[in-house]
C-alpha cells in the first residue's frame, strides 16, 4: 500500500460549495489508474502521473508508439472501433512499458462524445494486471504439471475442473458426476471423503481404487481439501490424487519375492546361513540347525559359528573378491562332533556397501556313505568278473593241457616218436603258463590296502617311462611324457597309480610291436587336470583293437598276446584305479592304436593321512 | 570232407588237428592273421572251426568278413571259445558280441576244454548238413 497528500491546488479551502471544483482540477491525477486522452489522430493530448510512470513520457506521440512500441495504427485497434461507433469498451491487451518489458493491462476505452453525436477524443484507463497474469500462469503450470490428479468437485459431486494429467488419465470428465466418471455408479458412494470434507470443512485423505480410460484399475492415495471457504461455507471441493498402482505392484512384488525367499530359505535341504556386517547371525535355516544340532529355538552366537566353520573361514570369505568354495571339508556341530559338509561362502554387497556374508553347508554324511557303499560295490563287480574271468583262462589252459597229452597218448599208440615229443612239449609249455598265470593271479588276489600320500602325480608318469625308455629305444619306438601344466600334489597310492601305468605303457609298447609298421610308432604319456580330475593318458599308434577285443579287454582274463600274456595286466589297473574312486577310459581303432585314460575324480580320491580341505576348483 | 581250424595259439590248433585226422578228416589250419579270407578261398574247406578269442582280430570280425563273401558265406562256420558254456551261447549273446542284428547265427558253438566225443559228433552233424545240401 503507497500513502501521499493530494494538495488542494487553487482552492485555498475546500468546502462542500467548491467540492466539484476542486473535483475538476485534481482527480485526474488523483485517480491510481493511468489515464490517457486521445485525439482523432491517435495522438496523446493528455495523461496523468500515474500514466507517465506506466509509459513513460507521451507528450507528441502517437498512443500506438507508447502502449506497443509500433510506427502504425494497432490491426486490431479498439480505440478506432470507439470512434466509430461512440461505445465504451474494455480489453486486455499487451504492451511494453516504460523500460520496454512486456506489460498485461486492462484498458477501459470511454467515447467523449460531442452533442452530434461526434468522437473527438478518448479517454483510455488502464490497469496494470502484469503480475496477476504471472501468478495465473505459474498457477495453472503447477495445476498441470503437478505429478498427481488434481479436480475440482462442487456440492452436487459434479467435476467442475481437471488438470492435464487427471484428463490423460479419465479423458474428458469435466461436467460429469465423479462417482460416474471414476466407478460408472449412478449414486454418491457409501463411504464418500469428499462428502465428509463438504460437511466439515476439514481435510481428508484415503485410498480409493478407479478405473482409467483404457479399463485398467488404477489405484489412488487421495486427498480432498475445501476450496471457496467463505465463512464457514463453502461450494467446492478439490480432489488431489497420487497414482500408487506401480508402488503397489511393486510392494505385492516384493511381497512374493519375500515369501518365496522365506520358504526356500525354510525348506532348502542345505543349511543356510547369512550374518551382518558385525558378524551377528541374521539367518540360522531349520537345515543348519539339523546339522549343526542346534536344538529347539536357540540362538547361535556369533563365537560359536565361528567355531562350527573351518579355521579361518569367515575371515577368507570376508576378503575374497569371490566366492569361496570347499567341495570336501568338515563342519564342528554344537555338540563337539564333526560332519562332513561341501561349503561355500559368499561376501553380500549391495552398491560396494559391505551387508554381511552368506553361507551354504551341504550334510555330506549320506553321500559319504552312498559313494562308499559305491565304491564297494564297483570292488565286488570287479570280483565277480575276475572269477569269470578265470574261469575262462583256466579253461583255455585246460585245452592246452588236453592236447598235450592226446598228443602224447595218441602218439604213444601209434608209436610215433615225433607226436610224443609234440605232446611233451605242449605239456610242459602250458604247465609253464599255469605257473606264471597262478603266481600272477596270486598276486592279484592277495590285493593290498591302498595307502594314499600326497605325491606330485606328475613324478610317477615320469617314472614309469624313464623305466621302459631304454626298451623303447631297442624296439625303436619314441616313448614320451608330456607333463603339461603344474598340477597340484594327490593322495595317491604311488605303488599301485605306478603299476597301472607300467601296465599301460607295457600294453602300449607291445601293441606297437605288433603293429605291420612297427619301424614309425610312437607311445605318448601325458599327465593333466581336467573337470577336477586328474587324468593320466596313454596314446599309441600301434596295431588297435577292434569291437570284440575292446569289449573283453577289462572283464576277462584275456590277452592278445598268445602265450605272451595272463590277461591280467588291464584287470589289475582297473582294480587300483577303482580303488582310487576313479575308471579307466579305452578308445582304440584297429590298425590305428589306442588311448588308455586314467581319470582319478579329486572329489573321490582316498584321504590321505592328515589330508586338510580340498583345494578350490 | 576238409575242416579248416583258425586259431591263434598253436597248441590248440595242433590239437584240434590231431584230432581231426585221427577221425579221418582232411584238415588245413590259419592263425586268425589278416590273410584268412584268402586261406578260406585257397583252401576251400567244408566246416570251418574258428577261435573267437585272438589278437589282432578276433573271431567275430572274421566270421563277418566271411559271411559278407557270397563265395564263401555258405561254408557252415562253428565258433568255439572257453569264454562262455555252450548253453549260454544264445543268440542275444552273439548278437551282444556282434553288435549287428542282421549277421546270421553261426551253425555251431564248442566250448572250450574241448571233449572229443562231443566235438566229433558236433562236427559230424555239420557236415551231414553239407552233404544233405
Amino acid at each position: 500500500m503507497t500513502t501521499g497528500r493530494t494538495g488542494g491546488g487553487t482552492i485555498a479551502k475546500i468546502t462542500r460549495e467548491n467540492i466539484d471544483r476542486w473535483i475538476q482540477e485534481n482527480l485526474f491525477q488523483a485517480i491510481p489508474m493511468a489515464v490517457a486522452v486521445i485525439d482523432q489522430e491517435y495522438n496523446l493530448v493528455y495523461a496523468n502521473n500515474a500514466f507517465t510512470r506506466m509509459f513513460g513520457a507521451w507528450r507528441n506521440k502517437k498512443c500506438y508508439t507508447v502502449y506497443k512500441s509500433r510506427e502504425s495504427v494497432c490491426p486490431d485497434c479498439k480505440g478506432k472501433d470507439a470512434f466509430f461507433d461512440g461505445f465504451a469498451r474494455v480489453n486486455e491487451e499487451v504492451g511494453y512499458n516504460k523500460n520496454g518489458r512486456i506489460t498485461h493491462y486492462i484498458k477501459h476505452t470511454v467515447p467523449i462524445v460531442n452533442d452530434d453525436g461526434d468522437v473527438p477524443f478518448l479517454l483510455e484507463m488502464v490497469t496494470d494486471i502484469t503480475e496477476t497474469v504471472h501468478i495465473r500462469r505459474e498457477h495453472q503450470l503447477l495445476f498441470d504439471q503437478v505429478p498427481c490428479n488434481i479436480l475440482v468437485i462442487d456440492r452436487d459431486y459434479r467435476i467442475v475442473r481437471t488438470n492435464r494429467r487427471c484428463r490423460e488419465m479419465f479423458g474428458d470428465i469435466e461436467g460429469k458426476f465423479c462417482y460416474k466418471a471414476f466407478r460408472g455408479e449412478g449414486q454418491i458412494c457409501d463411504r464418500c471423503l469428499a462428502r465428509e470434507t463438504f460437511q466439515d470443512g476439514r481435510l481428508h485423505s484415503g485410498h480409493s481404487a478407479v478405473r482409467g480410460k483404457d479399463g485398467k484399475e488404477v489405484h489412488m492415495h487421495v486427498t480432498y481439501v475445501p476450496l471457496s471457504l467463505e465463512d464457514g461455507k463453502m461450494d467446492l471441493v478439490m480432489e488431489m490424487a497420487v497414482d500408487v498402482t506401480q508402488l503397489m505392484d511393486l510392494q505385492t512384488q516384493l511381497k512374493i519375492a519375500l515369501t518365496v525367499m522365506e520358504t526356500m530359505i525354510a525348506e532348502s535341504l542345505d543349511g543356510i546361513i547369512t550374518i551382518d556386517d558385525k558378524h551377528d547371525i541374521t539367518i540360522f535355516n531349520p537345515a543348519a540347525r539339523a546339522l549343526f544340532n542346534v536344538q529347539g529355538r536357540r540362538r547361535v552366537e556369533k563365537a560359536e559359528l565361528e567355531a562350527m566353520m573351518p579355521e579361518g573361514f569367515l575371515s577368507r570369505v570376508e576378503t575374497a573378491d569371490t566366492h569361496v568354495y570347499l567341495p570336501d571339508t568338515a563342519v564342528r556341530t554344537l555338540d563337539g562332533g564333526s560332519c562332513p559338509v561341501r561349503l561355500a561362502g559368499i561376501r553380500l554387497l549391495v552398491d560396494e556397501r559391505f551387508l554381511g556374508m552368506a553361507f551354504w553347508v551341504q550334510d555330506m554324511r549320506k553321500y559319504k556313505q552312498l559313494e562308499k557303499e559305491k565304491l564297494e560295490a564297483e570292488r565286488l563287480a570287479a570280483v565277480g568278473q575276475t572269477v569269470a574271468g578265470l574261469a575262462h583262462g583256466i579253461k583255455n589252459l585246460i585245452t592246452g593241457l588236453e592236447g598235450g597229452l592226446y598228443m602224447l597218448n595218441s602218439g604213444m599208440k601209434k608209436g610215433n616218436v615225433d607226436r610224443i615229443g609234440q605232446g611233451m612239449e605242449m605239456l610242459g609249455r602250458n604247465i609253464e603258463r599255469v605257473a606264471a598265470f597262478v603266481k600272477e593271479f596270486l598276486s592279484f588276489s592277495k590285493g593290498r590296502t591302498i595307502q594314499a600320500a600326497p605325491c606330485d602325480p606328475r613324478a610317477i608318469a615320469e617314472e614309469v617311462v624313464a623305466m621302459y625308455s631304454p626298451r623303447a629305444r631297442e624296439l625303436g619306438i619314441e616313448l614320451v611324457h608330456e607333463a603339461g601344466e603344474a598340477i597340484p600334489q594327490a593322495p595317491l597310492d604311488g605303488a599301485g597309480i605306478h603299476e597301472c601305468l607300467t601296465n599301460l605303457v607295457g600294453n602300449a609298447m607291445d601293441a606297437c610291436v605288433m603293429s605291420e609298421d612297427r619301424q614309425n610308432c610312437h607311445v605318448r604319456v601325458s599327465t593333466l587336470e581336467r573337470d577336477g580330475a586328474l587324468v593320466y593318458q596313454v596314446v599309441d599308434d600301434g596295431c588297435g583293437m577292434d569291437y570284440q577285443v575292446k569289449q573283453k579287454v577289462f572283464t576277462t582274463f584275456f590277452t592278445t598276446k598268445g602265450l605272451g600274456g595272463t590277461g591280467l595286466g588291464l584287470l589289475t589297473t582297473k582294480k587300483i584305479v577303482q580303488e582310487h574312486g576313479g575308471h579307466v577310459e579305452m578308445e582304440s581303432d584297429k590298425g590305428k592304436g589306442s588311448t588308455f585314460r586314467i581319470v582319478l575324480p579329486r572329489s573321490r580320491l582316498p584321504q590321505a593321512a592328515g589330508a586338510q580341505d580340498a583345494p578350490e576348483p | 570232407m576238409k575242416i579248416m581250424v583258425i586259431d591263434d595259439e598253436p597248441d590248440i590248433r595242433t590239437y584240434l588237428l590231431a584230432v581231426l585226422e585221427d577221425n579221418g578228416y582232411e584238415t588245413c589250419s590259419g592263425d586268425g592273421k589278416d590273410s584268412v579270407r584268402e586261406d578260406v578261398e585257397k583252401e576251400r574247406p567244408d566246416l570251418i572251426i574258428l577261435d573267437i578269442m585272438m589278437p589282432r582280430r578276433s573271431g567275430i570280425s572274421i566270421y563277418k568278413e566271411l559271411r559278407s563273401c557270397p563265395a564263401l558265406s555258405r561254408i557252415p562256420v562253428a565258433l568255439i571259445s572257453g569264454m562262455s558254456p555252450a548253453a549260454s551261447f544264445t543268440e542275444e549273446a552273439f548278437r551282444s558280441l556282434a553288435a549287428d542284428d542282421a549277421l546270421a547265427m553261426p551253425e555251431g558253438f564248442i566250448e572250450k576244454p574241448v571233449k572229443i566225443p562231443a566235438l566229433l559228433e558236433r562236427v559230424a552233424q555239420l557236415l551231414k548238413g553239407v552233404r544233405d545240401a
